[in-house]
Parts: structure tokens; C-alpha cells; sequence
């Protein structure tokens, strides 16, 4: 039996960490939706007070006392320091005023002075918005609001028989913010279940009821925090959202602590931490920049986003397996518009892969047996010049290729018109675009197989085909026997790595042909690049990536399955 | 003794065969620095006459110029800002090498040496992320990288983004190339009192050469050679890197292609240099790790 009482650290523990995290995210998000929709709050309240005031100064009458009066009336029902003025565009007049400088020489109605043009420029400018709605349509809003330090600058037309007369002007203080959640709330969310927690621990010292305990106090707190963290924030859906997912997020780690995981984890660390330090560094990179984009990448892939809708949160242009959907529905070759589907890509993806790798292995092969011959002259020099391609940048052998291939310029045709052919528009036909990606990748991908297989060759002991002839074996047979059977382990892997690098081979394809004629000769992966950066179509093109993903996934099982080419790691 | 002699294949076959290839190879090669070296931004080495004769056309298939100039060479310095895309293409490289091949060999020897929780998992993560589309990492690493971390237009970004991306396959062969050093030479000099830095540092590492020559080079050459995440981070000129610059020559709408043979000239002779300098490593560093297998 093990010792019951080591069960009760572990649960308050994980009941303080989960406390913890669930509490002190609420109350971050919490503040951050609380001040931003107070803001919208006070500014929707201003906008409402201006736009009731002019709506009472129209029925008055827009001039005179009974306006006058309907000022002073809405005055008093404002919060204390706001001020405002009614201007009439003709005549430049002040018709009221509630500013406490405006009275005995001051006092309206009066023309407006030199420095008071602004007034003046404002009811102009509502005028000029109000007539332009009128004739084009367009829906300018007819009330200015201007944030400034502690207060709003409003300003609303005034109309008298359908048409603006003036404006009135409001300057109107704004409301301090209401205090965040306080602190002290979310300290006794914390601390009281935690107390509680203590005298508990004594009825219950195993694990099944200590962590039940924990769970209970756990809701009993995070629910408390909530009641009282919603009612100050008036209840708004995002207050919901957010309390949700922190608790969740708590809940998680009070299970996980208390149930003896962060103990095993922990145990683990200390144990191996030697390894873990070697491992560490490329670890932490690899899920900052590869596997969380990854991740982030397969999210992107359920949503519609697109180049115009970058700043709208996910779950706004969430739209389900829709994305999918669009790419497998067509099953004819040819899109409805005449450009390729998904299925002609993909089937003439899986040729370009298997040709490539063909050419590839095959050259690579027969140079290498041709270098491995003993006794043959120059072999260094061969070697150097063969390995070339390799060591030369990609995407610039890509766009020398297509210059070769060039209609009127092009070294083929050139090539062609010697020999008393045709020059070609190799760009123009699917076949013969896909023989010019086709020649470059060959070109590019051979020296990889030489080297390889010259590495294997090279350590194939000479004795055994020493033994094979004087057993009489003929050179195939030997070829066969010994040559093929000590090359698998090195070629193998390489095919494999080869076919990934070649499925995906990006800048081939994009670079030498470009998907001409029409899109047919585009790869998954250009076709997917496509999408996303000359159609901004981010959500549709991470779809598309993630079905490549699944396709190479797949095929990487299979693959592994049969040659077994990662057991014993 | 005879029969033996009638099976060899005789080596003018093997010679032929050979010269073919090179051919082959070097044909492009030939035609870039030709057309770099013709002095002019023309795809084509002889401007053909409108009814071309058997000579006019075997003049324009070899890959001589008409006449030669450097005039392209210079051009690009003086003209063009290459020599600052240069420039930054160097410092990317160079620390991306240094970064990766560090993380590479540290997390490989982890996994060739400890057994421990999450080994399998890694080295199988490493594996299948070389299955991840670049298109599909492209959107995110912008964001991460550019919005995020506000590293867009700036080195550092590239360096971090090529150093882990090279990783996977890094690992993969130096943990085989690791596999294969006895571990009793290690063990030797814990006896002698030496920690685990000081094995690492003084034992393993001189021993891997070959194979983190070869980590090295592909690092490099993954950065030097990479121009679709720099196309994308790199919003201003001349923050460029080479292979975005040379990218701009014969993109779109411009055709310059003598700027951009002597550009790729430039460009290519580092990584070829470096490339056939260590290809002495080539086989062992490649296929020590799956040969075992």
C-alpha cells in the first residue's frame, strides 16, 4: 500500500495552480473587455445626448426663445460641466448658449465672434455631409464626435423645414471608467477554496476523494470569481467566452498536477536532464517555427479568411469543413471554367513524382557503377563535374532552363531548327511543359542518387565478388546478387527522402513552367501557393496545403510500413 | 583467366558515356556565363539572321560570345545594389550555419546517446515535418515572424526561420553519422573525469566531422539558396538577399538576363566552392547513418 497521505499535496497543489491560471486569465481578459466596451458605451451615450438635443431644438423651432429653452431644458439632465451652443449658419449667429462665459456682453443671441469661426466651420461642415447623404447616398455619419482628454467634442445639425439651418455643438465631459475587477476579488477567488482545502485534507487523505474535494472547491471558486466578475461587467457574451476557456484551461491543470502527471513530468525532467538539455534548444525552435505555424496553419484551413478579412478573429470566419469540401467535390479533371481540378493536379503531381524519380535513380546508378569501375581514368574529375548541378542554386538552374526552353531565343529550338525541325512553343502543350520541368528536375535531381549510391558502392568488400567469380557467377548475376542487396539500405531511405523533396518540389515547377498552359502542369503545392498569394485565399490554400500534408503523411506509413525504414530509433 | 577479360565492359563505352553526361551537366553552366560574359541582357549568344543557315544556328548553339566584356559584372555592383544583397545573403548564411548546425548537434547527439521520455516521439515529429508544405507554414510564418515578433525587413528573422527549418533533416543525419562512433571512447573519457560538455566538445564532435561538415553545408546552402520566405519578409530593397535580388532581374516584367547570369555567377561560386571543397565528406556524412541500417 502506499502511503495515503502523499496524495493531498499533490491535489491542493494542482488546486492552486489551476486556481491560479483560471483566475488570473479571467481577470486579464476580463479588464481588457470591460475598458474596451466602456469606451463604446460612453461614445454611443454622447452620440445619443447630441442627437436628442437636436432633435429637441428642431421641434422648437431651431430659433429663438422656445430653442433657447429646449437647450436649457436638455442642460439639466446632463451630467454636470457639459456646455452647448447653438449656431445658425446665416448671419454667423450664436441663437444659445449654455457656456457659463457666454453671458452679459456675451450672452446670445449675438454674431459669432473671430474666434469662435470654428463653431462656424462645424455647422458647415455637418451641412455640407447632411446635403451630400442627401444626393449620392452615401451613409457619412451626421454627427461629429471627437475623443478628447476627459471629454467629448460632439456636434449635430440642426434642420428647420427639411433643410440644415445650423448645429448644435456639445462639449460634454466623459465618465471616468469604472473600476477593472479588483484584485482583492480575485485574491479571495484564489485563497478561500484553498483554505478550505486544508482542513479537508484530513477527511480525506487518498487520492479519489482529495481530488474530488479539489474539484469542488475548485467550481466553488472559479464560480464565485465569475458571479461576481459578470455582474461587474454587465454579462456581455465575450465576458462568458473568456471565463469559460480560462477555466477549462485551470481545470486541466488541476487534473493534470493532481493526478500524479506534472509529479511523472517532473520526475522525468530531473532524471533525463541531461538529454533534455541537449534537446532542449532545437526543441523550442522547432515548436515556435515549425510546428506551431503547422498547427496554426491546419486552424487557418477551417476558416474563410482571405486577404480581407486578416484582422477578424477566427472564430468570425469560422466555416466548418467547407474549404474541403470545395477542393475533393469535382471529380471530373476539368473544372467547370476549364482550368484543372484538384484530381488532375494530383494525378499529374504522382506522375512528375514517379518520373523524377526514376530519371533520378536511374542516372544516378548507372554513373555510379560506370565510377565505381577500378582502374578507369579521370574518375575525380567526372565526379566533380557530375555532382555540378547539385551544388549549383536551384532556382537559378530553374531559370536557366526556361530561357533554354524559350520560343524564339531558346537553345532548343535553336538545337531543333539545326536538325531541320520545327521550332517549338514548349509552353503551349501540357506534354511538352511538363518535358521541360521534366529535364531541368532530371537534370538537377541525378547527382543526389550518384552520390549515394557511389557511398554504397564504395563499401561493398571486394572479396565477395572475388568469391562470386570464382563460383562462376556472370556479371549480372553477381549485379544482382551482391550489388543491388548491399545498395538497398542506402538507397531506400534516399528514395524516400527523394520522393517527399520531389512531391513538393516547389520552384521547379513555379519556375520553369509556371503551371502554363492553362494550370495544367501545376504541382499540389504551386497550385496551393496559388491560392494563397495571387488569389488571397489564405483559409482555401492552408485547406489545399493540409490535403498535400495528409497525402505525404499517408504515403510516409505506407512507406514505412514496407521497408520498416525507422525501426530501432 | 580469358573469360574474366570478356566480361569487362571496354572504358572508351565508359569514357563515351561519361563525356555525354558531363556534356549534359555543363551545358547549361556554359551558357550562363557566356551570356554573363557577352556584355548584353540577351537570352539568345547571336542575334540570327531572318533565314538562318546550318552555321548561323551552330553559332548560336555554342556557348560562346560573340565578344567578350565585363561590363555585366560590373554593372551589377555599380548599377544595381547587388553588392548589398550580397552582403546580407553572407551574414544570413554564415549565422544560420553557425545556429543550426549547433542545434542540430546538441539535439542529435540527445537522441543517439540518451534514452529518455519523448525521444521516439521527436525523432518520428522531426521525420513528419518534413512533410509540412511550405505554403502551408508560409501564412503563419509571416505572422509569427513579421507581426509577432516584428522581425520582418530584418536578419535575424531569416536566420531563426532557415535555422530551425533545417533542422529536421540535420538531426536525422547526424544522429545516424552519431550512432556510428563507439561509445566506449566516450566512456573512456568520463573515467578520465571529463563532464558531459567536455565529452561532447572534445570527443564526439572531432570524431563527427564529416558528417557535421556536411550538416554545415546544407545549412548554408538552405540559406543561401532560399527566396520564397525572404521574397516575403523582406519588404525593403535593400534588405533584400541575393537570391530575392537576382529573383528581380528576369522576374515580371524585366528581362535582364546579363545581370542576371553575372548575378547568379556571383551568387553560385561561394556555395560551388564550399560544395566541392567538402564533397570528400559527401558519401561518408550521407550514408554512414542508413548504410548501418
Amino acid at each position: 500500500m502506499t502511503r495515503p497521505a502523499s496524495h493531498w499535496p499533490r491535489a491542493l497543489a494542482g488546486l492552486a495552480a489551476g486556481l491560479a491560471i483560471a483566475v488570473a486569465l479571467s481577470w486579464a481578459w476580463l479588464r481588457a473587455a470591460s475598458a474596451g466596451g466602456y469606451e463604446e458605451r460612453a461614445r454611443a451615450e454622447a452620440v445619443g445626448a447630441v442627437t436628442q438635443l437636436a432633435k429637441a431644438v428642431e421641434q422648437a423651432g431651431a430659433e429663438g426663445d422656445a430653442a433657447r429653452a429646449a437647450l436649457t431644458a436638455w442642460q439639466a439632465g446632463q451630467p454636470a460641466g457639459t456646455v452647448a451652443r447653438l449656431v445658425i449658419v446665416s448671419g454667423a449667429r450664436l441663437e444659445g448658449s449654455t457656456d457659463p462665459r457666454d453671458v452679459g456682453e456675451r450672452a446670445a443671441p449675438r454674431r459669432l465672434q473671430r474666434d469662435e469661426k470654428w463653431a462656424y466651420d462645424q455647422a458647415q461642415r455637418l451641412r455640407g455631409v447632411v446635403m451630400e447623404n442627401a444626393e449620392q447616398g452615401f451613409a457619412r455619419a451626421e454627427v461629429e464626435v471627437e475623443r478628447l482628454e476627459g471629454r467629448y467634442a460632439l456636434g449635430a445639425p440642426v434642420r428647420k423645414d427639411g433643410a440644415v439651418v445650423g448645429a448644435v455643438e456639445v462639449d460634454r465631459p466623459a465618465k471616468p471608467p469604472p473600476a477593472p475587477p479588483g484584485a482583492p476579488a480575485a485574491l479571495a477567488a484564489v485563497a478561500l477554496p484553498l483554505l478550505a482545502f486544508l482542513p479537508l485534507r484530513r477527511a480525506a487523505a487518498r487520492r479519489g476523494p482529495a481530488v474530488a474535494a479539489a474539484l469542488a472547491l475548485y467550481a466553488a471558486g472559479v464560480g464565485g470569481f465569475a458571479a461576481w466578475a459578470l455582474r461587474l461587467a454587465g454579462g456581455s457574451g465575450e465576458g462568458v467566452r473568456a471565463l469559460a476557456l480560462s477555466a477549462a484551461l485551470g481545470l486541466a491543470l488541476l487534473l493534470f498536477v493532481a493526478l500524479g502527471g506534472a509529479g511523472r513530468a517532473g520526475a522525468a525532467l530531473r532524471r533525463h536532464r541531461v538529454a533534455y538539455a541537449y534537446a532542449v534548444p532545437a526543441m523550442i525552435g522547432m515548436l515556435v517555427l515549425v510546428f506551431f505555424p503547422f498547427l496554426y496553419g491546419v486552424v487557418l484551413s477551417f476558416t474563410g479568411q482571405t486577404i480581407y478579412n486578416t484582422s477578424a478573429p477566427l472564430t468570425e470566419i469560422w466555416v466548418g469543413l467547407q474549404n474541403y469540401v470545395e477542393i475533393l467535390r469535382t471529380f471530373a479533371f476539368r473544372m467547370p471554367d476549364g482550368s484543372p481540378s484538384f484530381y488532375w493536379t494530383l494525378a499529374f503531381n504522382v506522375i512528375w513524382t514517379v518520373t523524377n524519380v526514376a530519371i533520378g535513380v536511374s542516372v544516378g546508378l548507372v554513373l555510379a557503377l560506370i565510377l565505381n569501375t577500378r582502374g578507369l581514368a579521370f574518375r575525380p574529375i567526372y565526379r566533380v563535374l557530375l555532382i555540378l548541378p547539385w551544388a549549383m542554386p536551384n532556382y537559378i538552374t530553374a531559370l536557366i532552363w526556361r530561357g533554354m526552353f524559350h520560343r524564339q531565343f531558346g537553345v532548343v529550338n535553336y538545337a531543333r531548327m539545326l536538325f531541320g525541325l520545327e521550332p517549338l512553343s514548349w509552353f503551349d502543350q501540357p506534354f511538352t511543359s511538363y518535358l521541360t520541368a521534366l529535364a531541368t528536375n532530371g537534370w538537377l535531381s541525378f547527382p543526389f542518387m550518384m552520390v549515394v549510391s557511389l557511398g554504397a558502392l564504395q563499401s561493398i568488400p571486394a572479396d565477395l565478388y572475388e568469391a562470386a567469380r570464382v563460383d562462376g557467377a556472370t556479371r549480372w548475376q553477381q549485379f544482382k546478387a551482391i550489388t543491388l542487396p548491399s545498395l538497398k539500405p542506402a538507397l531506400v531511405p534516399a528514395v524516400i527522402l527523394s520522393v517527399v523533396w520531389t512531391f513538393n518540389m516547389f520552384n521547379i515547377i513555379f519556375l520553369v513552367t509556371g503551371g502554363e498552359p492553362n494550370g495544367t502542369t501545376e504541382i499540389l503545392i504551386t497550385q496551393a501557393y496559388k491560392y494563397a498569394f495571387q488569389q488571397y485565399r489564405y483559409g482555401y490554400a492552408a485547406a489545399y496545403s493540409t490535403v498535400i500534408f495528409l497525402i505525404l503523411l499517408a504515403y510516409g506509413v505506407f512507406q514505412n510500413r514496407v521497408t520498416r525504414a525507422t525501426e530501432g530509433i | 583467366m580469358a573469360s574474366r577479360r570478356e566480361e569487362r565492359i571496354p572504358h572508351w563505352i565508359l569514357h563515351a558515356v561519361l563525356v555525354l553526361m558531363v556534356l549534359v551537366t555543363v551545358y547549361p553552366l556554359l551558357w550562363v556565363i557566356s551570356i554573363a560574359l557577352s556584355g548584353g541582357q540577351s537570352l539568345a549568344l547571336a542575334s540570327l539572321p531572318a533565314d538562318p543557315g546550318k552555321l548561323d544556328l551552330l553559332r548560336a548553339v555554342v556557348p560562346w560570345p560573340e565578344r567578350f566584356s565585363a561590363a555585366n559584372f560590373t554593372a551589377v555592383f555599380r548599377d544595381q545594389p547587388f553588392g548589398r544583397w550580397m552582403l546580407n545573403s553572407v551574414i544570413v548564411s554564415a549565422a544560420t550555419t553557425v545556429l543550426g548546425v549547433f542545434l542540430a548537434s546538441t539535439a542529435a547527439y540527445a537522441f543517439s546517446r540518451f534514452r529518455f521520455p519523448g525521444r521516439r516521439t521527436g525523432m518520428m515529429s522531426f521525420l513528419v515535418s518534413q512533410m509540412f508544405p511550405g505554403t502551408l507554414m508560409l501564412i503563419p510564418l509571416y505572422i509569427i515572424i513579421v507581426k509577432w515578433l516584428g522581425l520582418g525587413s530584418t536578419r535575424i528573422g531569416l536566420v531563426l526561420t532557415y535555422a530551425t527549418t533545417a533542422i529536421p533533416f540535420c538531426v536525422w543525419m547526424l544522429k545516424g553519422y552519431f550512432d556510428t562512433i563507439p561509445r566506449e571512447l566516450e566512456e573512456a573519457a568520463i573515467i578520465e573525469g571529463a563532464g558531459p560538455a567536455r565529452v561532447f566538445w572534445v570527443v564526439v564532435v572531432p570524431l563527427a566531422k564529416p558528417a557535421i561538415a556536411i550538416t554545415a553545408l546544407f545549412s548554408f546552402m538552405t540559406a543561401w539558396n532560399e527566396f520564397i520566405l525572404a521574397a516575403t519578409f523582406m519588404d525593403k530593397e535593400d534588405m533584400y538577399t541575393a537570391p530575392v535580388g537576382l529573383r528581380f532581374f528576369v522576374g515580371g516584367f524585366s528581362q535582364q538576363w546579363g545581370y542576371f547570369a553575372a548575378g547568379s555567377i556571383i551568387v553560385s561560386i561561394p556555395v560551388v566552392v564550399l560544395f566541392l571543397y567538402l564533397q570528400k565528406y559527401l558519401v561518408s556524412g550521407l550514408t554512414a547513418g542508413s548504410v548501418k541500417g
